[in-house]
């Protein structure tokens, strides 16, 4: 729908100024021939509303020639050309509607009357059309300051959204809520492992807090992070679950966005350790090759285990943060194989401020 | 069975240790109540309830292989079952299949008091109690909502096997049971035809013949056998009987 007449309002206004238009052309006539005022507003009120109509193709002109990216020359021939044609179809308009009117004894007028009649329209149509062009161009040019504002108002709430997706991925609650189960159980039977978990947890949770808030940290601390998590899962999972890490020197001080493994290692735990009888091994690895670090996190899955097609919620916000971060330069790949699933993040290998990546 | 001393027996099934730990604690000062089983996953809890018959199970939700509605499915009704779980969301599905209650984790002596209270009354009920919900129910609370089964249990004798549906050839309705025929193998549940097929994948599975459900991935071809009579064709080269309803419920999916 065109944007001058897509609501009610803006339609009433658009026609009411065409029908002031007409109310002049009228008057002209009047004053000219000293016809009945009525019957020359019978004849120009209905041409006026059918130039209106033909006015609104400046929309196209407007979005054909943009204001900022068209050469002054191009612009004021476009416009004029427009502004003619215009003008000439509603000389068209004119003539075919004299005809009516001479035939329905409304308005006979001699050939001279109706050229002059036709000039007069002819005169006016190009500025009438001009003054259209001005509303369509202001017209745009509104829009699409309402549009960027928008745009702006969405990715700020897509950002934040993110945010809020990350953290409550990082932060699974039931993890909290079967920690707490387990430090329950230790209190009766292991006070002192009880008072151990209860710190393991204060830790990782204000570790967790810290690196979130930070843009980029050292694989180094990303992984402590997620030793600590293991620490407090082993408690649940006890001989179940068993961590192998292979982890370069180099690796180490490169330079990750925060709490990017939590969630690869969390679906680990779940898929490799907590649906599986005898538990599994988790392996963590990170190389780096050819200026780029490769993490990895793999576990064992089970055979009985349900089908899931596509990726789960953890997986897709790890992604999405890849792409976030450089959709070209990043990449998450997974693979099943052999009673294995493991994760592949590929990110730049960039060293931490003040240490030299070994590459 | 209920001690002669009147004590409640129970099974704790819990796959973390330290959740089985503490209700051993909380429920080993209680007079009133005596573990005989623990396990610490569904398989062991399948033949453990069996055969010790307690009066009421305490039941984990996330567990491997088989989950705790799975363990129910596959067990006769009878004991009385209180859910443990870090998860609130099965609360919901807990009581349809007539769960006596629901403890969060973490969750503090009284509270399980509370829980015991609730078993002791539903034990005294006795035959009076509503009657246990049937092995279809289960099966249908214990998939995830709007998906779906992907695999069916069958227990045989002690042990429980799991096949995933996309496994299954083709179902065969006989007497009370259905066999589930798969990977060149047949396995016997018992339930009617109707029931477990109101669970499956309808794009997948059609009822093609008043005892037959077929896997149309299985499907090689149809053949006319007489007027308004075909057979199908399996990718095996097994045959079955195709009716005039299971036709047009064969040409709607393809």
């Amino acid at each position: 729908m065109h944007p001058l007449v897509r609501t009610p309002q803006r339609l009433a206004l658009y026609f009411g100024a065409w029908i002031v238009v007409g109310l002049l052309i009228a008057l002209i006539f009047v004053l000219t021939w000293g016809i009945d005022f009525l019957r020359a507003l019978a004849a120009t009120e209905p041409l006026a509303l059918a130039y209106g109509v033909v006015c609104l193709s400046a929309l196209w002109v407007s979005r054909t020639l943009p204001l900022d990216r068209t050469p002054l020359l191009k612009l004021l021939s476009g416009w004029l050309g427009a502004a003619v044609q215009a003008s000439a179809v509603w000389v068209a308009i004119g003539t075919l509607w004299s005809v009516l009117l001479a035939r329905s004894d409304v308005i006979h007028a001699s050939r001279a009357e109706l050229l002059v009649g036709l000039s007069v329209l002819f005169v006016i149509g190009v500025p009438l059309y001009f003054a259209s062009l001005v509303i369509h161009y202001l017209l745009l040019t509104f829009e699409a300051s309402r549009e960027a504002e928008r745009r702006v108002l969405e990715t700020e709430v897509t950002a934040r959204e993110a945010e809020v997706r990350a953290l409550r991925a990082q932060l699974h609650p039931h993890f909290l809520f079967n920690s707490l189960n387990s430090i329950n159980a230790l209190v009766g039977s292991d006070p002192e492992g009880a008072r151990r978990m209860c710190e393991s947890l204060g830790d990782f949770l204000r570790r967790t807090l810290a690196l979130g808030a930070r843009d980029g940290v050292p694989l180094a601390e990303e992984l402590a992070l997620v030793d600590q998590y293991f620490a407090i899962e082993r408690v649940r999972f006890g001989e179940r679950l068993t961590v192998e890490r292979y982890i370069e020197t180099g690796a180490e001080r490169c330079v990750v966005p925060p709490l990017l493994l939590q969630p690869l290692v969390e679906n680990a735990i779940k898929h490799g350790i907590a649906d599986r009888l005898e538990g599994g091994t988790i392996r963590l690895a990170a190389v780096v090759v050819d200026g780029a670090l490769r993490l990895s996190v793999e576990n064992d899955v089970d055979e009985d285990a349900r089908s899931r097609p596509g990726e789960g919620v953890g997986l897709q916000n790890v992604r999405r943060r890849l792409d976030a971060l450089s959709a070209r330069e990043t990449r998450l790949d997974t693979r099943r194989e052999g009673g294995c699933f493991r994760v592949t993040l590929t990110l730049p290998a960039r060293p931490a401020q003040g240490g030299r990546a070994h590459a | 069975m209920r001690e002669a001393a009147g004590r409640m027996t129970a099974v704790v099934v819990d796959d973390e240790a330290p959740a089985r730990a503490l209700l051993r604690e909380y429920l080993g000062v209680r007079p009133d109540v005596a573990i005989v089983g623990e396990c610490a996953n569904g398989f062991e809890a399948v033949k453990t309830i069996a055969e010790a018959k307690p009066d009421v199970v305490f039941l984990d939700v996330q567990m491997p292989k088989l989950n705790g509605f799975e363990v129910l499915e596959l067990l006769d009704p009878g004991p009385v079952v209180v859910f443990c779980t870090a998860y609130d969301e099965y609360a919901l599905k807990a009581f349809e299949v007539h769960a006596v209650d629901y403890l969060l984790k973490p969750f503090g002596r009284e509270r399980l008091a509370e829980a015991l209270a609730r078993v002791r009354a539903r034990l005294q009920e006795g035959a009076a109690a509503p009657p246990g919900p049937k092995p279809a129910d289960l099966a249908t609370t214990a998939r995830p909502p709007g998906r779906w089964v992907e695999r069916l249990l069958v227990k045989d004798g002690a042990h429980v096997h799991i096949i995933p549906v996309e496994k299954l050839d083709f179902l065969e309705a006989q007497d009370d049971y259905v066999a589930l025929h798969a990977e060149e193998r047949t396995w016997l549940k018992t339930q009617p035809l109707a029931e477990l097929t109101a669970g499956l994948d309808p794009a997948r599975f059609v009822r093609i013949h008043r005892s037959y459900v077929l896997n149309v991935e299985r499907l090689s071809k149809l053949e006319l056998y007489a007027k308004d009579s075909r057979v199908a064709i399996l990718k095996s080269g097994k045959q079955l009987p195709v009716s005039r309803a299971g036709y047009a419920r064969l040409r709607e999916l393809m």
